[in-house]
């Protein structure tokens, strides 16, 4: 079978907290 | 203070430090119900560290506190847990990004739905993502297009 790579799992990102601390 | 609250869980995501992070996100949540931004850390935070079931929970939970569209999230979670349908529903009524295009095409791909799969690709190529071509020749190779 052909190789999938789960890319999603890449552009699951923390939101920046820039302004919060 | 919640600022510093704030900068101990920005250092535990920058660490990869992931069950920390969760920790810090809940005594955000518990000073501050629904704070957008530590409901969204406490669920990154889940998924990153495996823990698609709490993540999926967190989510539940957090949907009945605030108005922040969790339709991504739930569908990648679902999509891990391999409940496809269920994942595609997620997608229903939502506006179209590159984020959520990706995470279908990897579910139609699991469907066997090759040709939609493939569609979503090639909308997908002006796009910057990573590595993609390797999931678009698996799409085409599983399509019987590979000499497209
Ligand atoms: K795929």
């Amino acid at each position: 079978n052909p190789i999938v790579l789960d890319l999603a799992y890449n552009l699951i990102d923390f939101p920046s907290l820039e302004n919060r601390m | 203070a919640i600022e510093d609250l704030f900068t101990s869980l920005n250092r535990h995501i920058e660490r990869s430090e992931f069950e920390l992070a969760v920790k810090v996100s809940n005594q955000v949540l518990k000073i501050a119900p629904g704070d957008e931004d530590a409901i969204r850390c406490k669920v990154v935070a889940l998924i990153k560290n495996d823990c698609i079931d709490d993540a999926l929970l967190a989510i539940e939970n957090c949907s009945k506190k605030s108005l922040i569209d969790f339709s991504f999230f739930k569908a990648y979670c679902l999509y891990r847990q391999n409940k496809l349908n269920e994942a595609l529903e997620c997608f229903k009524g939502k506006e179209e990004n590159p984020a959520a295009m990706l995470l279908e095409s990897q579910i139609l791909f699991r469907l066997g739905k090759m040709d939609a799969c493939v569609d979503i690709y090639q909308k997908l190529q002006r796009t910057k993502i990573d590595s993609l071509e390797i999931n678009f020749v698996a799409g085409l190779v599983s399509a019987g297009r590979a000499s497209d």
